[in-house]
């Protein structure tokens, strides 16, 4: 892991007040509050952490109930979000996958949708949330890699569902989405994953 | 084990995907219709009781420990030893596990584990007489540390490796001397269950959580080299082509399963 | 805690397995050992085995429960039949594990930053597989790795050990006989970096001079645990590809 160091929660990663996700400040300084990489220049990434919407991020959920004016939808939140009917005109059922993106997020962390689109069959997995920012890389970098050699679409949520169309070859993707939650913190890792890539499509 | 995806258990499945994919032939972790995960077995793990194992069926890991007290036999059969079974499924092995007294899943699972053990004569409880009034009780206790999918022949497996895995302890005026042993556990038969489910028209040997949600049928079943010793249908039904080819399977499996023990 | 026995405990200055007065018994900790858990870590502490797996935050149930400031801590701590020597114990809480799980969670009360996720509930579920002496300290240190695996965020680290006395000798870390044996044991836990106290309980006769020396120790021994639940995460990142073997 070169210069890169592990810090637990509670290690202090400033001398000065960050205010930034998954830390804590006390006094003048800033604290980890998850476990974490400290990089060469100082910078904290946290390693492991719990989704909390933003706006502007997008978001891919799961119906669980039809109610009177809309959908309940598991966004991996403690409580489902809610889509209404009057937004969302386009019949859902029960089990259906939509993709979204974060309108307002309230303080206690409640969610309003925009631009609902309902998602074609496809499995649905859970991704730690963490780590999506790699499973996406660098100007879309990795996700673009997979799709290309999976053969179908691929929709990455920030809130940690991430959805695999029935086109694509489904378990050569799961294959490689471990292989990059195991390792998402290694440097090198979308060259890694295109030579993967490679040697399965020359393997079969 | 933590650093892979997870399946999102959902209220209400879709499963049109799966059946779809088993369609063409595949499942999703590219395994055969009729083959097993990896089976990895880990004996004597805890000292502390007589006899145990820990086995991980892919992702699902399951304990098993066994242990001895001196107990009074049944009346009617005062000359042998009894067996208890009883199943843990743990709240830390899944999301969908309450903490709480056993439900019916732990409850079907101790039993048709110890059925298999029970109906092939595993143990000869003869040999666990002490004295008069006095015998040795046999616990097997299955604790269910993660589930992803085939917790029964998890435990069914792990339960026979803690047998094959067992001493039995000495016995002094009518009470058991902790760490010291006569022997180990004879063992007349060693049982194994081979669990398949149906999804559509297609049967699954040793499913997966995912597999499991989208099940039509279950079915159970355990063997000796020789016999079938015990038989559960689950959910749904099947046809009697379907259950003697599931047999066939079955004895094929426990067959492979019982070279690992 | 002071029965009447002719085991001797320290013969020239040894412990029954050989240590010296502060030495702490072998620990291995590994963690993410769980696939469905949040977070999991597995504590093998001399002859202690625990398993810890941590679920949240979720939607709190049963709902009225829920608090709309903070997340609530729940801990369930709970033997496994087979994990003492004696005989197979019978299934259902007792006594004693309703007062650990609750002593537990206290614990991590104050570390959890709970305030983070209203109306949910975070579970910490911890199961002694086998038992040996200082079950609950080694059910803190392996629930705060799994804490920290699963990403709920915390204020610090805990790390934990039990100190007491036997054959009128200060001992860190009592083994079961000890434990048994001995006149007094004294299970602490320290946060890491603000050196707080986050358990402590006691039995037995100290004086005051002696529960000091025994707090400074455990002070420095929980620095040793803590070093250890330190390498068990990073191996988490570092060897990605081993396999947990219990």
């Amino acid at each position: 892991m070169n210069n890169k160091r592990i810090v637990l929660p509670g290690e202090r990663i400033s001398d000065k007040k960050l205010f930034m996700p998954n830390t804590f400040v006390e006094g003048e300084e800033t604290f980890a509050a998850v476990i974490g990489m400290v990089d060469e220049e100082g910078k904290y990434i946290p390693l492991e952490s719990k989704y909390k919407p933003l706006q502007e991020d997008v978001l891919v959920g799961i119906v669980t109930d039809i109610r009177h004016a809309g959908y309940s939808v598991d966004i991996n939140l403690s409580s489902p979000g809610f889509i209404s009917s009057k937004d969302f005109r386009v019949q859902l059922e029960l089990g259906d996958i939509v993709s979204c993106k974060a309108g307002q997020v309230d303080e206690i962390g409640e969610v309003d949708f925009s631009e609902v689109k309902k998602l074609p069959p496809g499995k649905i997995i859970h991704f730690p949330p963490a780590k999506i920012p790699r499973l996406i890389g660098r100007k879309s970098s990795m996700i673009s890699l997979i799709r290309e050699h999976s053969g179908g679409d691929i929709v990455v949520g920030n809130n940690g569902y991430v959805w695999i169309s029935e086109a694509s070859n489904i378990p050569l993707v799961l294959k490689t989405i471990n292989i990059i939650i195991r390792k998402a913190h290694m440097s090198g890792l979308t060259d890694e994953i295109a030579q993967y890539l490679k040697n399965q499509k020359t393997g079969e | 084990m933590s650093e892979e995806f997870k399946e999102i258990i959902m209220s209400h499945l879709r499963k049109d995907v799966l059946s779809n994919s088993l369609k063409k032939g595949e499942r999703f972790d590219q395994r055969k219709f009729d083959e097993f995960r990896s089976i990895e077995i880990q004996k004597s793990v805890i000292k502390n009781a007589e006899g145990s194992a820990f086995v991980k069926l892919g992702n699902t890991q399951v304990l098993v420990g066994v242990k001895f007290d001196v107990v009074t036999p049944y009346s009617d059969r005062p000359n042998e030893g009894t067996m208890v079974t009883n199943a843990e499924l743990l709240p830390l092995a899944s999301s969908t596990f309450e903490p709480g007294p056993p439900d019916e899943n732990s409850v079907e699972l101790a039993r048709v584990v110890d059925r298999g053990i029970r109906s092939a004569e595993c143990i000869d409880v003869k040999s666990l007489f002490i004295e008069e009034g006095k015998v040795l009780s046999v616990y097997i206790d299955l604790y269910v540390l993660d589930h992803s999918g085939n917790f029964i022949d998890a435990s069914s497996i792990a339960a026979i490796a803690a047998l094959t895995d067992t001493k039995v302890p000495k016995v002094e005026d009518g009470k058991i001397i902790r760490k010291e042993h006569k022997g180990k556990l004879d063992l007349k038969a060693l049982p194994v269950t081979v669990t398949s489910i149906r999804v559509d028209d297609f049967w699954l040997v040793d499913p997966t959580i995912e597999e499991e949600l989208a099940m039509d049928s279950r079915l159970t079943i355990a063997t000796t080299g020789t016999h079938v010793a015990a038989v559960q249908k689950g959910k749904g039904s099947l046809t009697k082509k379907e259950f003697l080819d599931n047999l066939d399977i079955a004895f094929k499996r426990g067959n492979d399963i019982r070279k690992l023990l | 805690m002071g029965q009447d026995s002719d085991i001797k405990l320290l013969v020239d200055g040894k412990r029954l397995d050989g240590r010296s007065q502060f030495d702490l018994r072998n620990i291995r900790i590994e963690a993410g050992i769980l696939h469905d858990a949040d977070g999991s870590a597995f504590v093998e502490w001399g002859k202690n085995k625990v398993i810890c797996g941590i679920y949240g935050p979720r939607e709190c149930i049963p709902r009225h429960e829920a608090s709309p400031y903070k997340a609530l801590v729940k801990c369930r701590y709970s033997m496994a039949p087979f994990s003492s020597l004696e005989e197979h114990s019978r299934s259902g809480p007792s006594r004693r594990s309703v007062e650990l799980s609750k002593v537990i969670r206290e614990v991590f009360e104050n570390l959890i930053i709970t305030e983070s996720f209203p109306r949910t509930q975070i579970n910490i579920f911890v199961d002694v597989l086998q038992s040996d002496g200082g079950t609950r300290t080694t059910c803190i240190t392996a629930a705060a790795v799994a804490l920290a695996n699963a990403g709920i965020p915390m204020r610090d680290m805990a790390s934990a050990v039990a100190v007491g006395k036997a054959d009128d000798i200060l001992i860190a870390d009592l083994a079961k006989e000890e434990d048994n044996f001995g006149q007094c044991d004294m299970p602490v836990a320290f946060s890491y970096r603000k050196k707080d106290i986050l358990l402590l309980q006691m039995d037995g006769l100290l004086t005051r001079e002696e529960i000091e020396t025994l707090l400074n120790e455990a002070e420095k021994a929980s620095d040793k645990v803590y070093a250890k639940q330190f390498d068990a995460l990073k191996k988490v990142y570092e060897s990605p590809e081993e396999n947990f073997k219990m």
